[in-house]
């Protein structure tokens, strides 16, 4: 039994777990590390009142959970719950973030206020389109996983 | 099905590096448009005044900026609106330069039609309001508005007329000194003619009088319009009445009624 055990950590579990670390320290250096070398790090706080930092964190975040839950999950129901979990979160995140699609800044210059909208409404309307289509994909993983474990004949 | 899945892994991870492609040019591009205004120009003509804003653009991005869509709305602090101007460039594809300027004209004809005599009188502010909408890569309407205050000097602020007094002047006339007070807030020199005519409490007319009058900005201007009423017109002025000024100056003519007591 102790012989199965080891036997399943190091052929399963260990190659996942550190797939699934190296993943998330790729997601993470993708969705934080290369943004933030774009972003021009001397703009004034007070320039624009939207912590972009902080929104780019938690994206970066959910993307590490959701790469990191993947990979220890791949090919598993649970992995395919992950996955859709992943795609409504990004959904109601974009949702949130961008308000709707209407990005809406005010930005001080000297004593008067510039009024910044930008109707992003189309970018969000693609980010969503591919969560619905990895949703879909999911969706049919898990009836393909369950299709094989219903049809798999055990001869032992 | 496993085809279905891969087909749907390759959908998903195609539309995933379009919108990051997209992203990213987009940003860069932003970061590769270049827009200068230039000096404000003053120059009068037959109508009015018209107030000239060069400005150029140079799109170094990747993507054609279209429908721009530059507005200017001159109004007061009741809402009434002065002058709404607009100036549109259908479209600056990538790489290009464009030079345009925004031209707003002051036509001086529809703004006497207006009922001027508070702005002349009373300082007061107008709001100017500037929109400008584009359309990046006709994907993404952007919009960026201001406001801004215009502080409003009154070029005949706290207008007073003083005590008339009648004296005097051969047997047929007298002679009537009306003193005049007023303090130029404007921004330019007011130069032209001042005319008066005095009515009595019952308005009837009593006398009128004139004079050119320089009032250079942000000066007080005080001095006596003479009038030479007849002697039995000069019999109807009464302690309390009406004034019309009457103010003509190379550029406008105003009209306005001030009481005097």
């Amino acid at each position: 039994m102790t012989e199965i055990n080891s036997n399943f950590i190091v052929k399963e579990v260990l190659p996942r777990v550190t797939k699934a670390a190296i993943w998330g320290i790729v997601t993470f250096i993708v969705f934080y590390y290369v943004p933030m070398m774009f972003i021009p790090q001397d703009l004034p706080e007070n320039l624009i009142q939207f912590d972009y930092r902080a929104q780019l964190f938690n994206f970066a975040m959910i993307s590490v959970f959701f790469a990191v839950a993947g990979q220890i999950f791949s090919k598993t129901i649970f992995g395919c719950g992950f996955g859709i979990a992943k795609a409504i979160i990004i959904i109601v995140y974009f949702f949130m973030v961008s308000e709707g699609g209407i990005f809406k800044l005010k930005i001080p210059v000297e004593e008067y206020t510039l009024n910044f909208t930008l109707d992003i409404s189309i970018i969000l309307l693609m980010i969503v389109s591919v969560n619905l289509l990895s949703i879909a994909k999911n969706l049919f993983e898990a009836v393909n996983i369950l299709h094989e474990k219903s049809t798999k004949i055990d001869l032992d | 099905m496993n085809v279905t899945l891969k087909m749907f892994s390759i959908a998903t991870i195609i539309i995933w590096i379009i919108i990051i492609l997209f992203s990213v040019t987009a940003v860069l591009s932003v970061m590769n448009l270049n827009v200068e205004t230039g000096e404000l120009q003053m120059l009068p003509s037959s109508k009015g005044i018209i107030f000239s804003l060069p400005f150029s653009i140079n799109n170094g991005g990747y993507y054609e900026i279209a429908d721009l869509n530059l507005t200017t709305l001159v109004t007061d602090t009741n809402g009434t609106v002065f002058d709404q101007t607009v100036t549109f460039v259908p479209s600056i594809p990538q790489g290009t330069h464009i030079n345009e300027s925004h031209t707003i004209t002051i036509d001086l004809d529809t703004i006497m039609s207006m009922d001027l005599a508070p702005l002349l009188l009373n300082d007061s502010s107008f709001n100017l309001e500037i929109f400008v909408e584009l359309n990046f890569a006709r994907v993404v309407p952007a919009q960026v508005s201001t406001n801004i205050t215009i502080p409003w000097g009154a070029p005949l602020a706290d207008f007073s007329i003083g005590d008339i007094t009648v004296s005097s002047h051969n047997i047929t006339h007298n002679e009537a000194s009306i003193p005049v007070n007023f303090e130029n807030h404007a921004i330019l020199d007011m130069q032209g003619r001042l005319k008066l005519e005095v009515y009595n409490d019952s308005d009837e007319y009593v006398m009128s009088g004139e004079k050119v009058i320089a009032a250079p900005s942000q000066q007080t201007f005080a001095d006596r319009i003479i009038a030479y009423p007849r002697i039995e017109e000069s019999t109807r002025l009464t302690d309390t009445g009406r004034v019309l000024i009457v103010f003509e100056t190379p550029m406008f003519i105003v009209e306005l009624w001030e009481n005097y007591d």
